[in-house]
């Protein structure tokens, strides 16, 4: 594959936008959550595209891959947190949306 | 013809992306996110990262979409209650709070971009093009020799991460469980 790597890094922009517009425009936390998602994954996009640039200019260099290993990790931790939350929340107001939760003290 | 299916997988996982954040049903969302991770994955593959490829798959598409899954169908979420779905369309209601996201998300967008496009021409893109080594860039070998030594301080906080997060989701499932049934003292 030769694409340059402005063009992945331009994906992991557009995808990294979308993210953001998801999880300051939606009110169901569980796609808030999913945002989240996506903004991670194009993080790791842009991990991978670096690693490829530095790379290919003489011996492979494993230190992106490792640190996309380490956000995939952290990622599954975070979705099991924010979804654990999202159950307690469930349970005390029987909604997912955001607006229901306006008030912590509730 | 890579090259054509790099843009072709990216093209899907842009709209994927977007059906995530459009889509008003959380299971379409779901599925929408999970193609996203498929095209990203073929994406990693293409670009020489079989392991990444492989881990995509399995942790993102295997695991954390089916935890998602999950909780979509144990809350029996088709969706929102009606006036909370409204709230929730991202383009039609609520437009001040819509406005300001899309416009955060948009400013931050367009400035990465221009800043991506106008700084590629200091990048040094190998003049040969691309070679890929025969293992990938992500050769399982140097991988784990790295990960086991330079990174073995980090490895060992993510392993103590996972058993925190295991004993603190027992904890939260637990104490609702303990605590009074929800919606009996509520006013």
């Amino acid at each position: 594959m030769s694409v340059p790597t402005e063009h992945l890094l331009a994906l992991a922009a557009i995808l990294f936008a979308i993210g953001v517009a998801g999880f300051f425009t939606r009110r169901n936390l569980i796609v808030v959550l999913m945002s989240i998602e996506l903004m991670l994954n194009a993080a790791n996009l842009t991990l991978v595209a670096g690693s490829r640039l530095h790379s290919s200019t003489g011996a492979v260099q494993v230190d992106g891959p490792i640190l996309v290993i380490f956000i995939i990790a952290v990622a599954a931790v975070e979705a099991a947190v924010g979804l654990a939350l999202v159950i307690a929340l469930y349970r005390q107001k029987q909604t997912v949306s955001l607006d229901a939760f306006a008030r912590l003290e509730d | 013809m890579v090259n054509l299916l790099f843009y072709a997988a990216a093209l899907v996982a842009v709209l994927t992306a977007a059906g995530v954040v459009l889509a008003r049903n959380p299971v379409v969302s779901v599925v929408s996110l999970l193609s996203c991770f498929g095209s990203l994955a073929v994406i990693y593959l293409l670009a020489g990262f079989q392991f990444l490829a492989a881990i995509q798959i399995l942790v993102y598409g295997g695991a954390i979409m089916v935890l998602f899954l999950f909780v979509v169908m144990l809350l029996n979420l088709g969706g929102l209650s009606p006036e909370a779905e409204d709230r929730d369309d991202p383009l039609f209601h609520d437009r001040r709070r819509s406005a300001g996201g899309l416009a955060v998300a948009v400013a931050l967008g367009s400035a990465s971009l221009i800043g991506i496009l106008r700084g590629a021409r200091h990048l040094t893109e190998p003049t040969n093009g691309f070679v890929l080594p025969a293992e990938g860039y992500d050769a399982l070998p140097a991988l784990a020799e790295a990960m086991f030594t330079r990174y073995s301080l980090p490895f060992e906080a993510a392993s103590v991460l996972l058993l925190a997060t295991t004993v603190g989701v027992m904890v939260l499932a637990k104490r609702q469980r303990s605590a009074p049934p929800a919606g009996e003292e509520r006013p």
